[in-house]
């Protein structure tokens, strides 16, 4: 799983012609992955973070704008292993905007 | 999939938008209707990565279609009246208010508004930028070659005036109507002369801002009522301009002056469509300033090289202009002419008559036309003391590069 990690775009100030672009960068990484077929799906999520902790459930309601770092969405992908995925990884549009991804495996249990 | 996105969709579409909905709601509400615009393009960015839709302008335009039940809900609860919307029933206006007509109606009034004489006229073409042009803080700043805090004081300072002033989002008629278009020929000249002369190294963002400035006098053409001699005449010369914009820098950035501009990669079919605008122009009445710059620089781009130039008849040209507005940068460009001429005891006259200071950040085109003077009539060393003069009172790099090549060659002369 490539979980992408950066600030929310609405608090980044991008002009139309900076989303188009950006947008554009993303299809393309999407396309080529796509055709590689190694896609199985993923989410943007939205900048509304709710958070439950503790024994008593207690209710947090964050603003993205007081997070630098938010999780933005995640794709899952299918790779060799670890070294597979982080080819795949280096194509995120969003390194320029401080965004990190974030690689994880998904785990498999035995039978 | 191929599915291709037209050039600056974003930029445009997001000027249209920020303008139909200020049709809808009014100035007072630009915050919000830009914050509102914003984000529908936020979410066509995430939504078009996987894939672009069919039509592109036609989701763009449902979805502002959307956002106008959420504003008028918002607007609404701080107890504002929506008279446009309150006529009839929501849906029907809001079709209505969507009609390709009243889409570029809407963005004639942003036009207008941006560039009312109440507003500062530096505000003016920030102003404009941002809410016509699509433009971000950082793109304006980066294209004006200012501070990003100083964009943002100008905007916060138009908004503040068009509120506090209550401006009206209309265009205006009558005698008005006049010399507010002749405000916004002057903005539409302004950005213009901030991508062809800033000499920014991006060639990008210069060639953004000739684009965005003809864009806005294209709009002004469009309209019958608005068309007269200045409109096709401005334009005109923004074509005539435009053909050379490449040709202008080399490719690392480094300035070209016309004397050793390669002629053969001036842009013909601009030209072309100068030309025809500036036939269109004479069939008005009125004649102005940008009928004799045009004629400047129509009668460059048919000079075949740099020797050839008939410059008694640029002499002439200038001779108009300044009547009309007068300028110490005319005046210089007279000077220059002069010693083109080798007519140097009057453009010696001419340059002692000008105080460089009020040329402000432009004082070293004084010098250098200076040093060109020195040159000309044989004192190297008083030629370069001139560029000594200018390299230390410009900022700009491309151009302080410009004059050390040119202080060089003549020091190895």
């Amino acid at each position: 799983m490539l979980i992408f990690i950066s600030e929310d775009y609405g608090d980044l100030g991008l002009s139309p012609e900076d989303m188009q672009q950006r947008m554009g960068k993303w299809f393309a990484w999407n396309d080529q992955m796509t055709k590689d077929g190694v896609t199985k799906g993923g989410h943007a999520l939205t900048a509304e973070v709710r958070r439950v902790t503790g024994p008593d459930r207690t209710l947090t309601d964050t603003n993205s704008t007081e997070l630098k770092e938010l999780v933005g969405g995640y794709y899952v992908v299918s790779a060799e292993d670890l070294e597979g995925a982080t080819k795949i990884a280096e194509g995120y549009p969003d390194y320029d905007l401080g965004g990190t991804v974030e690689i994880r495996e998904i785990m498999v249990f035995e039978q | 999939m191929e599915n291709q996105i037209i050039d600056h969709l974003f930029r445009h579409q997001y000027g249209k938008m920020v303008s139909i909905l200020t049709n809808i709601f009014g100035l007072p509400h630009l915050e919000t209707i830009e914050d509102a615009v914003q984000d529908i393009f936020i979410k066509a960015m995430i939504k078009w990565r996987n894939q672009i839709p069919e039509n592109p302008e036609a989701w763009l335009t449902a979805a502002a279609k959307n956002r106008v039940i959420d504003l008028l809900r918002k607007i609404k609860s701080e107890n504002n009246r929506v008279e446009r919307l309150e006529q009839h029933s929501e849906s029907q206006a809001i079709e209505e208010l969507f009609l390709e007509d009243e889409i570029e109606d809407s963005q004639l009034r942003m036009i207008f508004t941006a560039c009312h004489p109440i507003l500062d006229s530096k505000d003016r073409i920030a102003f404009a930028l941002k809410s016509i042009a699509g433009f971000s803080i950082k793109e304006i700043a980066s294209a004006l070659l200012l501070k990003e805090d100083t964009i943002k004081k100008r905007l916060q300072r138009a908004r503040k005036t068009i509120k506090n002033e209550n401006i009206s989002f209309t265009i205006p008629a009558g005698s008005k109507l006049q010399s507010r278009l002749d405000s916004v020929f002057e903005v539409i000249y302004l950005i213009f002369n901030e991508g062809f002369h800033s000499n920014n190294q991006k060639y990008l963002i210069r060639s953004d801002l000739c684009g965005e400035a003809m864009r806005l006098n294209q709009m002004i053409l469009k309209k019958e009522s608005l068309r007269n001699g200045a409109g096709y005449a401005l334009f005109a010369l923004l074509c005539f301009q435009s053909s050379r914009l490449e040709s202008k820098q080399d490719a690392k950035g480094q300035i070209i002056d016309l004397k050793n501009q390669d002629r053969s990669r001036w842009y013909k079919p601009l030209i072309e469509l100068g030309r025809e605008a500036m036939y269109k122009s004479l069939s008005y009445s009125d004649y102005c300033a940008y009928h004799v710059e045009g004629a400047i620089a129509i009668e460059h781009l048919d000079t075949s090289t740099f020797d050839k130039t008939n410059w008694n008849k640029i002499l002439a040209l200038l001779k108009i202009l300044i009547k009309k507005t007068p300028s110490p940068l005319t005046n210089l460009n007279i000077a220059f002419v002069l010693i083109q001429l080798k007519n140097f005891e009057e453009a010696k006259h001419i340059l002692d008559s000008i105080n460089p200071n009020i040329l402000e950040q432009r004082k070293y085109l004084f010098y250098g036309t200076k040093a060109e003077y020195f040159q000309n009539t044989g004192d190297l060393p008083r030629a370069i003391e001139c560029l000594l003069e200018a390299i230390s009172s410009v900022t700009n790099e491309a151009e302080k590069n410009y004059l050390q090549k040119k202080k060089n060659d003549l020091l190895n002369h």
